[in-house]
């Protein structure tokens, strides 16, 4: 294993993606139900199908975690309250959770590039690819993306 | 009873009172604060602290550059101080005159350092302040001097008296620290 992290490392480091990945689900699951608004319907559906990706993705994340001996413990303190948001600003939300996680990843990849263990650098590689067209879809449905402006 | 209902006007919540003063901290400690370090330092996920950050910016509390470094904005700190500043003066006064532990104490003006108002704090600062060099019995016949008189100080929260002495509770909780270990 890359010199840079240990076996104990990798393990906390995944636990807080698990975390971050848990976290995520639970907000989506929440925003569809607070999102109100005449585009209420297609961005529950948007954020049912990423609800469902983050169970997903949190599952994948628990066995590379058992795969390396540790024991998936994610620490998960979430306060959500009553506020009601639009399609746009639930979108905006979910944006901000889904970067964080992005990020995440995209570090986890930086600590386990060219450490040998090939398994765990290409789940690295393939959670930033995938995490980062959640983004982009995102961004698209915000108008941030820069599509079009070229 | 209404007065539940000033928790909800109050400047900042629990939550974004520990993200204003752990930007503070970092800075103070490392020199930057980025989504990372914050979410490390406070034991939770990015994608919460992303979430808190978003309505601290919002409010121009919090400022983020290009390259997603977190600083902040001259109210934000003030707001940061004036929280610092209320820990450190309610801590004492549980510590040094309720006689509470200093770890209980800690936490009990953790609970509340962004809740009670300048005015209390204030009156908290000048009562530790008045007890600093007394006697036992001295400290009696002020507290119950400074019982029957109230601050009216209209002076932006903390001033620099209010600090100063936080500064010096500060160093003297850590000497008592030391001694115990």
């Amino acid at each position: 294993m890359n010199p840079k992290i240990t076996r104990e490392e990798t393990i906390a480091r995944l636990n807080a993606l698990l975390a971050e990945e848990l976290e995520a689900s639970i907000r989506y699951l929440h925003l569809g139900s607070m999102v109100q608004g005449i585009d209420r319907l297609i961005v529950q559906k948007i954020l049912q199908e990423n609800h469902e990706e983050t169970v997903e993705h949190a599952q994948q994340v628990s066995e590379k975690i058992l795969q390396l001996g540790g024991n998936p413990s994610p620490r998960i303190q979430l306060n959500l309250d009553g506020r009601r948001y639009s399609g746009q600003q639930a979108i905006a939300e979910a944006l901000l959770f889904e970067q964080a996680a992005l990020d995440g990843y995209r570090d986890l990849l930086e600590q386990v590039d060219s450490s040998g263990d090939v398994v765990l650098e290409e789940f690295a590689r393939q959670q930033v690819a995938v995490e980062s067209e959640h983004v982009s879809q995102l961004q698209m449905l915000l108008v941030e993306s820069p599509v079009g402006d070229q | 009873m209404s007065d539940w209902r000033e928790f909800d006007q109050n400047p900042v919540s629990h939550s974004a009172a520990h993200h204003l003063t752990t930007i503070g901290d970092l800075h103070d400690e490392v020199g930057y604060a980025r989504v990372s370090d914050v979410a490390r330092h406070l034991g939770i996920t990015r994608g919460s602290v992303s979430v808190t950050l978003k309505g601290l910016r919002h409010r121009g509390l919090v400022v983020e550059d290009e390259h997603k470094h977190l600083s902040l904005s001259v109210e934000g700190q003030r707001i940061a101080q004036g929280i610092r500043t209320k820990r450190i003066l309610i801590q004492a006064l549980f510590r040094d005159v309720l006689g509470v532990p200093d770890e209980i104490a800690e936490q009990d003006a953790c609970k509340i350092e962004h809740l009670i108002s300048d005015m209390t704090a204030e009156a908290a600062g000048s009562l530790l302040e008045g007890l600093e060099d007394l006697s036992e019995d001295q400290r009696i016949r002020s507290l119950v001097e400074s019982a029957r008189s109230s601050s009216d100080s209209s002076s932006p929260f903390p001033d620099t008296a209010t600090q100063q002495l936080a500064n010096r509770l500060l160093k003297k909780a850590a000497a008592i620290e030391s001694e115990d270990s």
